[in-house]
């Protein structure tokens, strides 16, 4: 009798709970959250793929990050510094409103000037000297330098309605000034909690698959796999490499990886005359820098055995790198493979440079900023006290800590990693090894300060082209010139993984989005 | 009374200063929060941007006198993540975390003190040796495997109960909360449950040691004599001698469990403060940090004082010495 009482009190629990989970066509279990629904608020990867599900931008970009007509349908230069863009017609934004020049100059003037911001778009708006309508779909834009990337740059920048955001703050587009013109128009936001929203009718693109989706933020990787399982989500983002093979044979999901654009890297700093960390044979601190020796980089680069470090550390969620940037973006050299291990040459190379015996190193990581970090920081270790160096010891911390000790220079070798948000390898090759320069605002993720004229030159060069193949054979020439010297040593380029319940497919990228509109029904 | 509560708050004020000072220097020799914010690509342009405009380019002293100085104003300043008012990201998860706390709170008297009563009664007892083994457990096994056990058989094996949000709030009096809607009440069972074993367990070792320590004293035999019925003695007078220390510990306890119920807010994603404190302090938030913990710590000093009060009602002698 009591069991009959249970039974029937779990069964009505159970048909409530399911109730709600019904409501929706599509809901997603996603590991982080944006910080504003203003899509011009910040530019961080979690921000950016809030807003592509409300609003467009004047180019789309593909899975690969390469570019297509999106809100600007074609655009021309007149000369080096003028452009002619010409907008998308029969645009609507969702409450109706008709899309036309006057947004696309807000927009750009605005990204800007967000009150605030702690990751604007500045950047990509920095060339704009002038902006002038011509009619109602087309602006000439005049821009301060010769800038062959300006689309790739604008591009970024969402575009939002002048009408409804003129005198809004960043916090009020949650509370109604979210008009876009993209797939989904945005329903509510409950912070830590859900975000919801529902097709727009009037799309003037493909009409997504799903009405009606919730997005869910379970930021602890066990529960968000949970969720998955117990049926309460249909997609999770940023599964972890351990729960892969569980989820992918696991009754009733499967799961979509994709190679990401972030690459992990050793850096070795040549900032300083005595390198952090770094030691003669007897503990005694090393009275130059070995690091500013490019065999003795090379040496390190050949004591590495990526593949390993991929097979065991990550479980096969990593693709060894050889270079800045992976094959599918422009800019990638195919020239440049990746070092496999080769103690005998490393050693070969420490004796040129002056260290037959070694010297002896600490190995610096993160420890929470990427899957395996800290595990990759001991891996390196134990390769590089193989390799013939003597290894002081491995230090884990914090990212919140050792994000700054690591721009400061507190570190001799430390691993780092650097994510690709570009159609080309050019910024990341700008602000990763181009010579610091404060004043010109270049190599500000130089941490290392590699510092190389050739390539400077080179670089600087290819930023200057304007047709677009030759710019990318030079980005290629210039990428060769710096690997030549081993600037940093690229270890592996991130897999990241999406856990979908079967009957349901995503299309993932390297952006790493996990975006309602890409996901589609196999049955 | 009244010296006494005086005496409490002018004691709170300066506490309240000393603690914004630590946190304020502890969070900016943690890191900086340019380095966490600013995207990976961001020019030199853009970061000098960004520290003018959250005033970090200002030397630390001033950046603290102008926090004292807005604070004092009840403005403690904007979340660098959210660019909100702090108190008002704050406040907006508080109720969650709330909700949370008092459930799990009512469920660990509700199971707790029957079931530390009963093993009281019958010490040596099988009943007193299982339910003594169970608090074991309630105690050791570690809060965030018990939440994953929880969500594993509830949510993946049974299907029974949702593991994850807090479902769909309504609006009693003015204020959101689970309890309006069954959907929002069946979210609530899990992390609750999950946030009292600990407390239950607490419990009911209090009660039972209480009962042990009580049964044998006078009072209780003159109660006898005069001829009160064994339930009466029980849950009228003896409840009512253990009932002190179990006050004083939960007292404490809900100050803790609302500051730090960050374990069972990741585990079932629910919306609270916990969560909220723990994303702030890896993101180096520092507005939101600071806010957080002198809420927090008023909270601690208003809790105290309440619990010092209650003490006075339940006790008699206490008053009289006050």
């Amino acid at each position: 009798m009591k069991l009959a009482k249970s039974a029937a009190l779990a069964a009505l629990l159970a048909s409530t709970m399911l109730a709600p989970a019904w409501a929706q066509d599509l809901t997603i279990g996603r590991s982080s959250e944006q910080s504003s629904i203003d899509p011009q608020f910040s530019r961080t990867g979690n921000n950016q793929m809030t807003s592509t599900m409300f609003f467009d931008r004047l180019v789309n970009f593909d899975q690969n990050l390469q570019i297509s007509a999106g809100l600007a349908v074609s655009w021309e230069n007149d000369d080096p510094t003028t452009w002619t863009l010409h907008l998308r017609e029969g645009v609507t934004f969702h409450d109706g409103s008709p899309f036309t020049a006057d947004d696309v100059i807000f927009s750009l003037e605005r990204a800007d000037e967000v009150p605030n911001s702690p990751a604007p778009y500045t950047d990509m708006v920095s060339s704009l000297e002038s902006m002038e309508k011509i009619d109602d779909l087309t602006v000439k834009i005049i821009t301060n330098v010769p800038n062959p990337a300006l689309l790739e740059s604008i591009g970024r920048v969402f575009i939002v309605s002048k009408a409804a955001t003129e005198g809004k703050a960043s916090e009020d587009f949650a509370t109604g000034a979210a008009i876009g013109t993209g797939p989904y128009v945005f329903d509510e936001w409950k912070p830590g909690e859900t975000l919801t929203m529902h097709a727009y009718d009037g799309y003037w693109g493909e009409q997504p698959e799903f009405k009606d989706v919730e997005i869910r933020y379970i930021s602890n990787d066990a529960a968000r796999v949970a969720a998955l399982l117990s049926g309460a989500v249909d997609v999770i983002d940023a599964v972890p490499p351990q729960d892969v093979q569980r989820l992918d044979g696991g009754e009733g999901t499967h799961v979509v990886s994709e190679a990401s654009g972030r690459v992990i890297y050793l850096g070795l700093s040549m900032r300083f005359d005595q390198a952090p960390g770094v030691t003669d044979l007897n503990g005694a601190e090393l009275a130059e820098n070995p690091f500013k020796d490019p065999k003795v980089r090379k040496a390190i680069s050949l004591m590495i055995d990526r593949d390993l470090i991929v097979d065991r550390i990550l479980g096969g969620s990593g693709v060894p790198a050889g270079q800045l940037v992976p094959e599918v973006l422009g800019g990638y050299n195919p020239e440049i493979g990746y070092d496999t291990p080769d103690v005998a040459k490393a050693k070969e190379l420490l004796t040129e440079a002056g260290y037959p015996e070694g010297f002896g190193l600490t190995v610096y990581s993160s420890n929470d900023r990427f899957p395996g970090d800290s595990d990759l920081a001991q891996a390196l270790g134990q390769m590089l006290s193989r390799g013939g160096l003597k290894v002081n010891g491995v230090e884990a911390l914090p990212y919140s800590v050792y994000s700054k000790a690591a721009s400061a220079g507190d570190y001799g070798a430390f691993v780092f990693s650097l994510g690709s948000s570009t159609p080309t390898s050019a910024p990341n090759l700008q602000s990763l090894l181009h010579t610091y320069d404060k004043e010109a605002g270049k190599g500000a993720f130089n941490r290392a300060r590699f510092a190389s004229e050739a390539f400077d030159a080179a670089l600087d060069e290819a930023l200057q082209e304007f047709d677009e193949d030759t710019r990318l054979a030079k980005l290629r020439d210039a990428t060769k010139i710096a690997f030549d010297q081993t600037p940093i040593v690229p270890l592996y380029w991130q897999k990241v993984h999406w856990g979908l319940k079967d009957g349901l497919d995503i299309e993932a990228g390297l952006s790493e989005q996990t975006l309602p509109q890409n996901v589609s029904s196999t049955k | 009374m009244t010296v006494f509560i005086l005496r409490r708050v002018l004691q709170a004020i300066l506490v309240l200063a000393i603690t914004s000072l630590i946190v304020f220097l502890g969070v900016y020799a943690i890191g900086d929060p340019l380095e966490i914010l600013l995207p990976a690509d961001a020019t030199m342009a853009e970061r000098a941007q960004v520290a003018a405009s959250l005033h970090l380019d200002q030397p630390l002293p001033l950046q603290y006198l102008n926090f004292v100085s807005s604070a004092l104003q009840g403005d403690f300043g904007r979340s660098f993540v959210y660019n909100r008012p702090a108190l008002e990201v704050i406040f907006e998860r508080l109720p969650a975390t709330l909700e949370l706390v008092t459930t799990s709170l009512v469920l660990s008297l509700v199971i707790g003190l029957p079931l530390g009563l009963w093993a009281g009664m019958k010490p040596g007892s099988l009943t007193d040796e299982s339910v003594m083994t169970g608090s074991i457990l309630g105690f050791s096994l570690p809060n965030f495997w018990q939440g994953m056990m929880l969500i594993m058989i509830f949510s993946v094996w049974l299907g029974w109960l949702p593991s994850t949000g807090r479902g769909d709030t309504g609006t009693v009096l003015g204020l959101h909360t689970s309890y309006a809607t069954w959907d929002g009440f069946v979210h609530l069972l899990l992390p609750a449950l999950n946030l009292a074993m600990a407390q239950i367990a607490l419990v009911i070792r209090l009660t039972r040691t209480g009962v042990q320590e009580t049964m044998p004293l006078d009072f209780v035999k003159y109660a006898r004599a005069r001829g009160l019925s064994e339930r009466r003695i029980l849950f009228v007078h003896v409840l009512k001698t253990i009932l002190i220390p179990i006050v004083t510990v939960l007292g404490i306890e809900f100050g803790s469990l609302i500051a730090f119920a960050v374990v069972t807010e990741t585990i079932f994603a629910w919306p609270g403060v916990g969560k909220l404190i723990i994303d702030s302090i890896n993101m180096l938030d520092r507005p939101v940090v600071v806010a957080y913990i002198l809420v927090i710590v008023t909270m601690f000093i208003l809790i105290n004082l309440i619990v010092d009060v209650l003490y006075s009602l339940l006790d008699p002698r206490i008053r009289s010495r006050a």
